[in-house]
């Protein structure tokens, strides 16, 4: 994009806004503001500018004239040519339909409500009719954990940390469970960690009632989904162990899925790695599925981590 | 800046009127606020316009005139700027602001479709309950099944050619599924992973099934993606991790509970490195039973792993 596109978003804006007040004449400013989210100034300066517009030669009756009455009343003439809005693009016809697919998705959604038949009818228009389909899953324990926060009630987990490979039992408060990144998450008050935390639904094994009700704490870092965001993907600290790796093509999609501190790809496919790893269940299971073909350049502990992992899981075959 | 804008109004409002092309000689003689006499930089003003329109989406296209010398003529063909009435009542506009609230599609600004739609109507959510990313490429893809254009692009490197039925989220990735016309078999890609932007053939180049799900063409399950001869395996999972094996497989994968809270899950194996991973992520909390040659895969996998001066 260049830097000065101004011209673009209001662009955009006048072009619906027109034939808006063309199909409602007499809406009046207040409430096109309202219903274009912008200030009441900002829809004055947008008709300001629609009398100096039209056909050629410009003459009075080829300018669209624009009437506002005492009370703010708009009404529009002489520009049937933008009757209709501009479509959509496909960026935001597949955002749109996307968004509402997936509130309908989300479990206990009524397919069967406005939502449904819009999303119908906004399909139709764009030639998508079922074409386009959003998974967000379920999770055992989803329906649970929404009654919780639902009623304030204090829970207890049995929660599963797949980076630590350990199964833990913890109070908490549940304040809210979203979708991301293709799996649930809950957002919670943590009795155990004394700390708001994130957990991964699907990684719930129990939820337990404990009688107790709670008091919504007055959010909470992470109100808004990036920064909730943030918090599900691992973020490497200094002083997290560092691991190089050198990989062969087939088992370069580490590269694609984990953040690597660096990066050097090698002639035929090869590429060395460097990257943070904090918990030692997470470095032995990525070294065992790498498995024989990676090669662990440093540090040492990690080989080490790897033929000592090997071995355990050898003698449950007796070998 | 407003000056640019009336020219923008105005040579929308040209293109969407006049009947035939216009080229940029008769638009620049027509039009006010006008562009610059000297040739070069009208051009330019007027490629900078065009760029401008056309990142909105103003569809306009080119054609050659009539004109001796078949100079190039431009306008916008109103049935490709017009969007079509969806029809939406007041209820639906509200709860389509509700469903761009509480679910943010990232990188894009939902009241700019919004406001086409008519505007924003209730209140939205307070607050979101699922997040995607929008990736590159998703647009063109979706282009592709509107218009039933044929994509080619280049996937791992190598050349297809999909007459795309439909997209589909899951597992947090975009897929465009539909039927792979050089192995003539229905197929889903990654859009992420295309090599590069596809290329859309000409519309209505197919005609999809009736009745398309996209979720047919991509199993819940990744342990299922695959090609490998289909191979039934039991795995030996321990009570501590049961209910997490089941909780993701499903009670229909298990086929024996044992006393000490231990089950026996059933797989279809069709891809022998996912079914791999799948076991070796649950670490010493698994076993492959039997058949025998897939529990010696892993043996040996794992023996090379434990080798004192096994490479690395």
């Amino acid at each position: 994009m260049s830097p000065r596109p101004l011209a673009g978003p209001r662009l955009a804006r006048v072009l619906a806004i027109v034939p808006y007040v063309l199909a409602h004449p007499g809406t009046t400013i207040a409430e096109l503001a309202e219903r274009f989210r912008v200030s009441p100034r900002e829809i004055e300066q947008d008709l300001e500018l629609l009398p100096m517009c039209g056909l050629p030669p410009y003459t009075a009756d080829r300018l669209i004239d624009v009437w506002v009455d005492d009370e703010g009343a708009v009404d529009i003439r002489l520009a049937e040519y933008f009757e209709r809005p501009l479509r959509l693009t496909p960026a935001e016809g597949v955002a749109l339909v996307a968004a509402a697919r997936a509130l309908l998705a989300v479990p206990g959604a009524d397919t069967d409500s406005p939502l449904g038949t819009a999303v119908d009818k906004l399909e139709a228009v764009v030639g998508v009719s079922g074409r386009l389909a959003i998974d967000v899953g379920d999770a055992a324990h989803l329906t649970a954990i929404r009654d919780a926060i639902e009623a304030h009630e204090r829970v207890e987990i049995d929660y599963y940390s797949y980076a630590r490979d350990e199964m833990t039992t913890r109070r908490v408060d549940p304040a809210r469970v979203f979708h991301a990144l293709g799996a649930w998450y809950l957002d919670a008050w943590c009795h155990r960690a004394s700390g708001e935390r994130l957990f991964r639904v699907d990684r719930v094994q129990a939820v337990r009632a404990t009688g107790e009700t709670f008091t919504p704490r007055e959010v909470v870092a992470s109100d808004d989904a990036d920064g909730a965001l943030t918090g599900l993907v691992y973020h490497p600290r200094p002083g997290d162990r560092r691991v190089t790796l050198e990989l062969g093509a087939t088992q370069a999609w580490v590269a694609d899925e984990l953040p690597l501190d660096s990066r050097v790809d090698g002639p035929d496919g090869s590429v060395r790695v460097t990257l943070a790893v904090s918990e030692d269940a997470f470095l032995e299971r990525l070294l065992l599925r790498l498995g024989p073909e990676a090669e662990v350049v440093e540090p040492v502990e990690a080989a080490a981590l790897r033929t000592a992992a090997a071995r355990r899981l050898l003698a449950r075959y007796g070998s | 800046m407003s000056e640019r804008l009336e020219r923008l109004i105005n040579l929308t409002a040209t293109l969407l009127a006049t009947r035939r092309p216009l080229t940029l000689d008769e638009l620049a003689d027509r039009l006010e606020p006008g562009y610059p006499d000297d040739l070069a930089a009208r051009r330019r003003q007027f490629e900078r316009d065009k760029e401008t329109l056309r990142e909105l989406g103003v569809p306009i296209t080119v054609e050659t005139t009539d004109s001796f010398g078949g100079e190039q003529g431009y306008r916008i063909r109103p049935d490709d700027y017009y969007l079509p009435d969806p029809g939406l009542d007041p209820a639906e506009r509200a709860a389509l602001h509700l469903a761009v609230t509480a679910v943010e599609v990232g990188g894009f600004d939902p009241l700019d479709a919004l406001r086409k739609l008519g505007g924003a109507e209730g209140e939205g959510a307070g607050q979101a309950v699922a997040t995607f990313e929008l990736t590159p490429h998703l647009g063109d893809c979706f282009e592709a099944v509107t218009r039933r254009s044929v994509l080619e692009f280049s996937y791992r490197d190598e050349p297809r050619r999909l007459e795309p039925y439909g997209i589909l989220h899951r597992f947090g990735h975009w897929y465009v599924v539909g039927r792979d016309r050089d192995r003539d078999a229905p197929r889903a890609f990654r859009i992420d992973r295309l090599d590069g932007p596809p290329d859309l053939g000409p519309r209505d180049a197919f005609t999809a099934p009736a009745d398309v799900d996209p979720t047919d063409y991509l199993s819940s399950d990744p342990l299922t993606y695959g090609d490998d001869q289909p191979v039934r395996a039991h795995v030996l999972i321990d009570a501590a991790r049961a209910s997490l094996v089941t909780g993701a497989l499903g009670d229909d994968a298990v086929v024996e509970q044992r006393d000490d809270g231990a089950v026996v899950v059933a797989l279809d194996v069709v891809n022998r490195d996912a079914f791999r991973a799948f076991v070796l992520d649950l670490l010493d909390h698994a076993e492959v039973l039997d058949p025998p040659e897939l529990r010696a895969e892993v043996v040996d996998w794992l023996r090379a792993l434990a080798a004192p001066g096994s490479a690395g």
